[in-house]
């Protein structure tokens, strides 16, 4: 890449960095108000119900009310909690977990990330791979069985969500025909390990909470890639090319090439939204990820748990979001070289 | 002039199909209830029994007569899935138009805050919000989702009625001195109606489908049935793995034929009124 | 006059729309010679583009080439263009014998390739072997006679200004000297100066003998009437009038291309003189043709005959019209 050609890469990068960057702080100041903000102050009930469990252990309760007030600054005056709160939530201090105490939030949540993840990037890679291709071959043969069939099937495909499809394929392929283990992340009994046998037990029970999530998303893309095939299909890129003599396949290649990128784009924006769907699937296979303790959190109403797991989750979404804007960047030429003019 | 307009859709089968099978679901969840006027919340029959002539989706762990619990369900995931259409829709409307017809710095300020709202994982929000409301009714989950949902609906409105601007008959109305807000509705609304309806169509899937997904995780309503919460208790049940099919079974298939249907209505209508999709 | 080089007869080329038949092209017939260039005119919806379609037997659903032959005159030999299948004619044809610079060239090429790499595609559908670096000297000494630098190959299309990129796809349209060459609307969206350079591009593709005809097609006379000597006019799917273009200015023979003449936007000097004026009505719906004549029901010199009988193009003073005036 020669110099002058780098100005507007890094404009687009830096810009997009900085967006990320501001939005993240909101979204850790919506997670700072809302405790503190909703009537009925959530926290102090909390606290109360800490001391009406008092006499089960008053040393512990005691400490973990000294932990909480300590934590979420309870009493100084609210900017002093907000400067306190973003300082220790750029440190990596999470806080302390009520209902692990006193185990760091943080400690909680880093054993169970990597299965979230493992789970989720790529069970929505493949699901945008297959979904794009299936779309563009429908909006390629605009019209044909194959094209009606896709559209249909990705319609009421995209409808259902993760979790729901997730039950299905448990009760028939796990309950019902016993091929594949219908809940946890690895046998039970079993410890983790960097072993062969442990790695192929995860893969067999990674098989149904992946397919649930690459099947449902996959609808959503082959819809919207679709689309935009058929937009691509009138371009004068095409027309002329065509009247060139280019192959089919080359111009099925320029046409999904240009339908493409725009997609990685949405992939992007899609990520918050899979990441929430995962959660919930993670629920229903009783997967050892974020979900299932986020679900044990919510249950236990372990608030400093709660607000850990999404300053983690939202933060690892804008990451995601910003690493994939860094690649679209990278892969279409009008970005990294600047527009000059034109559409 | 409406009436022709809509005609080429009752032509089209997908629309037709779709249509009787949301007609069908919404009668199930208005008038199903009336019919069927058994107490969803009630205990009223053996535990976990399959569907028979008694109990036409058989029962659950409790007792409960899961058809009434079903028919209610729909109802009032209709409700929340409406309600939450009306929400986004209205803050879109009046955003995106705003911000389309005052351009500059009201422009500015108004999309920088709706790309914030659409980058904020809004169902994560959801869920942490969801969190700290003790009572959350129906009305409260829908308000939720709709506050949530509807920046890119306010985006494409914008962008479609820029691009409405620029056209020739809204120029000579900015000449002939009307105001910004009858020029929003004379010129521009009808510009972008067709789309908006099929927006507003989204977003009731998007409320039935986040309030499920808010159900399963333990933060539905905390009143009521819905089709979310038949769900969450077939899981805390262990419903799925014990084979208890025609708890799960029911609602989930209710769920994905109304969005799915509310979808082919969509598309349907994207056919016969964008002729770029049209087929030739 | 000079050997055909391509040659349209009988052509009609119907779109199929819920079975009713669009009759955008009704028995068109037109030759062209070596060394000419053929102004096509015509009203939007007149028929011309899909004529160039036809010419070059780019036939795709809904358009159905229903009769007629279009016959290319390659060294002493005439193939049949119509009866060969696609894939012929995207390996032996297009872009090789024939090619267009199409209506909007500003969006033309590829926009996330090279240039290099869209002519290098253009390349491997047409030989089985080629070699890259022959192809890119070829190529810049193109984009030099047309007047792109020669780097240009190595950029993306939107890294160049418009009217490079229109040379630049001209360049690309005409990189393996095609026989003959459509010019469909290339200007008409361009502003004046640009009008200009583009026009005499084009020009200079004939003078220098990279393309040996081209067929020029607009809506607007004072255009073509710089660059071609043969003007064919067009109305409603038919041929209305074929004659040398200064004849046709000093003196329309049919109706409709007095119409056409009188009313352009800004006239020719000549025409200037006998006032303004427009053609009354509007071009009829193709999938209901009227009967006879399909100008009559615009024309104001309407005779009984006009609209029971359809005039066949026939030779007056040289010059050829379909009007039962002469």
């Amino acid at each position: 890449m020669k110099g002058y050609a780098l100005r507007p890469f890094l404009k687009y990068v830096s810009r997009k960095f900085i967006f990320l960057l501001v939005t993240y702080f909101i979204a850790i100041t919506i997670v700072f108000i809302l405790p503190r903000a909703i009537p009925g102050n959530p926290l102090s009930t909390l606290l109360r119900q800490i001391f009406q469990q008092g006499q089960a252990n008053p040393e512990l309760i005691r400490s973990v009310h000294k932990t909480l007030m300590e934590e979420f600054g309870l009493g100084k005056p609210w900017y002093e909690q907000y400067i306190d709160f973003i300082t220790r939530a750029f440190k990596g201090d999470l806080g302390t977990s009520i209902s692990s105490y006193p185990k760091k939030t943080l400690d909680l949540i880093a054993p169970v990330m990597p299965w979230t993840l493992i789970l989720l990037i790529p069970s929505i890679i493949t699901a945008w791979i297959i979904g794009n291709t299936l779309g563009a071959i429908a909006g390629f043969k605009r019209g044909s069985f194959t094209d009606k069939f896709t559209l249909n099937f990705s319609l009421i495909v995209s409808q259902i969500p993760y979790y729901w499809l997730g039950m299905l394929l448990i009760f028939t392929l796990s309950v019902k025909l016993h091929i594949f283990p219908g809940q946890g992340g690895y046998s039970q009994g079993t410890i983790p390990a960097f072993t062969l046998k442990f790695i192929l037990d995860m893969l067999y029970h990674y098989i149904l909470p992946f397919l649930s999530i690459v099947i449902s998303a996959l609808g959503g893309w082959a819809i919207g890639t679709r689309v935009l095939v058929i937009y691509e299909l009138d371009a004068d890129y095409v027309n002329f090319g065509e009247l060139l003599g280019l192959k089919e396949k080359t111009v099925f290649s320029y046409i999904f090439r240009n339908s493409i990128l725009p997609q990685v784009t949405g992939l992007a924006l899609s990520l918050g939204g899979a990441l929430g769907g995962a959660l919930i699937t993670e629920i229903i296979f009783n997967y050892p990820g974020t979900g299932y303790l986020l679900f044990r959190a919510l249950s236990t109403l372990d608030y400093p748990l709660i607000q850990g797991i999404f300053i983690i989750l939202i933060g690892s979404v804008y990451l995601a979001n910003f690493l994939v804007d860094f690649v679209y960047a990278l892969i279409d030429p009008r970005i990294r070289l600047g527009q000059s003019e034109g559409s | 002039m409406w009436l022709a307009m809509f005609r080429p859709l009752f032509k089209s089968k997908k629309f037709l199909v779709s249509i009787l099978v949301f007609i069908f679901i919404v009668l199930l969840g208005l008038v199903g209830p009336i019919v069927y006027p058994v107490d969803p919340t009630g205990y009223a029959g053996p535990f976990e029994r399959p569907p028979s002539r008694e109990f036409p989706l058989g029962t659950d762990t409790y007792g409960g007569d899961l058809l009434a619990k079903v028919l209610n369900g729909t109802r009032t995931s209709l409700y929340i899935g409406f309600l939450t259409a009306v929400i986004s829709m209205s803050i879109g409307i009046i955003i995106g138009p705003i911000s389309a017809i005052k351009g500059g710095i009201v422009d500015e300020v108004l999309m920088s805050f709706t790309n914030i709202v659409l980058t904020i994982p809004n169902i994560l929000l959801a869920i942490l919000i969801a969190t700290y409301l003790k009572v959350r009714s129906a009305e409260v989950i829908a308000l939720l989702l709709g506050v949530l949902g509807w920046p890119w609906f306010a985006r494409a409105v914008r962008s479609q009625l820029l691009s409405l601007i620029n056209r020739e008959y809204v120029k000579l109305s900015r000449m002939a001195g009307y105001s910004d807000l009858r020029l929003a509705f004379e010129d521009l609304i009808p510009g972008i109606a067709t789309y908006a309806f099929m927006s507003f169509i989204l977003f009731i899937n998007g409320g039935i489908l986040g309030e499920a997904g808010l159900s399963l995780i333990g933060l539905g309503p905390t009143k009521g049935v819905s089709l979310g919460l038949v769900l969450q208790w077939a899981v805390l049940m262990e419903a799925v793995r014990r084979g208890i099919w025609w708890w799960f079974v029911p609602p989930g298939v209710i769920i994905v034929a109304l969005t799915s249907s509310l979808l082919m209505i969509t598309t349907a209508m994207d056919e016969v009124f964008n002729p770029r999709l049209r087929e030739k | 006059m000079g050997n055909l080089v391509l040659q349209v007869e009988n052509a009609r080329a119907y779109y199929i729309v819920e079975n009713n038949y669009v009759r955008a092209i009704d028995d068109v017939s037109i030759s062209i010679r070596e060394g000419e260039v053929v102004g096509i005119v015509g009203e939007s919806g007149s028929g011309k583009t899909t004529l160039s379609n036809v010419m070059l037997v780019n036939i795709k659903k809904p358009l159905s080439l229903i009769d007629g032959k279009v016959k290319l005159y390659l060294n002493g030999s005439i193939i049949e263009l119509n009866k060969l299948p696609r894939e012929e004619l995207q390996r032996n044809i297009w872009g090789k014998e024939t090619s267009i610079i199409p209506q909007s060239a500003m969006n033309a090429l590829m926009p996330t390739k090279r240039i290099k790499d869209s002519i290098l595609d253009v390349m491997k559908t047409h030989f089985d072997e080629i070699h890259e670096n022959e192809i890119i000297d070829k190529a810049q000494t193109r984009f030099e006679e047309i007047g792109v630098s020669k780097d240009a190959i190595f950029r993306y299309p939107f890294e160049l200004s418009g009217g490079m990129r229109q040379r630049a796809v001209i360049a690309v349209a005409t990189l393996l000297n095609p026989r003959f060459l459509i010019a469909d609307e290339p200007t008409s969206a361009l502003d004046v100066s640009t009008q200009k350079m583009v026009l005499k591009t084009i020009q200079n593709l004939r003078e220098k003998g990279i393309v040996k005809s081209i067929a020029f097609i607009t809506h607007d006379i004072a255009t073509v009437r710089q660059i071609a000597e043969t003007l064919v006019v067009m109305y409603a799917g038919k041929i209305v009038e074929i004659s040398s273009i200064e004849e046709i200015i000093r003196e329309p023979l049919h109706p409709y291309t007095k119409g056409l003449l009188f009313s352009v936007v800004t006239p020719e000097p000549e025409v200037k003189e006998r006032g303004i004026y427009h053609i009354p009505g509007t071009p009829p719906n193709l999938m209901y043709p009227p009967p006879g004549c399909r100008f009559h029901p615009r024309c104001e010199y309407k005779l009984d005959i006009c609209e029971r009988e359809e005039p066949q193009l026939k030779v007056v003073n040289n010059r050829k019209v379909a009007c039962f005036l002469y």
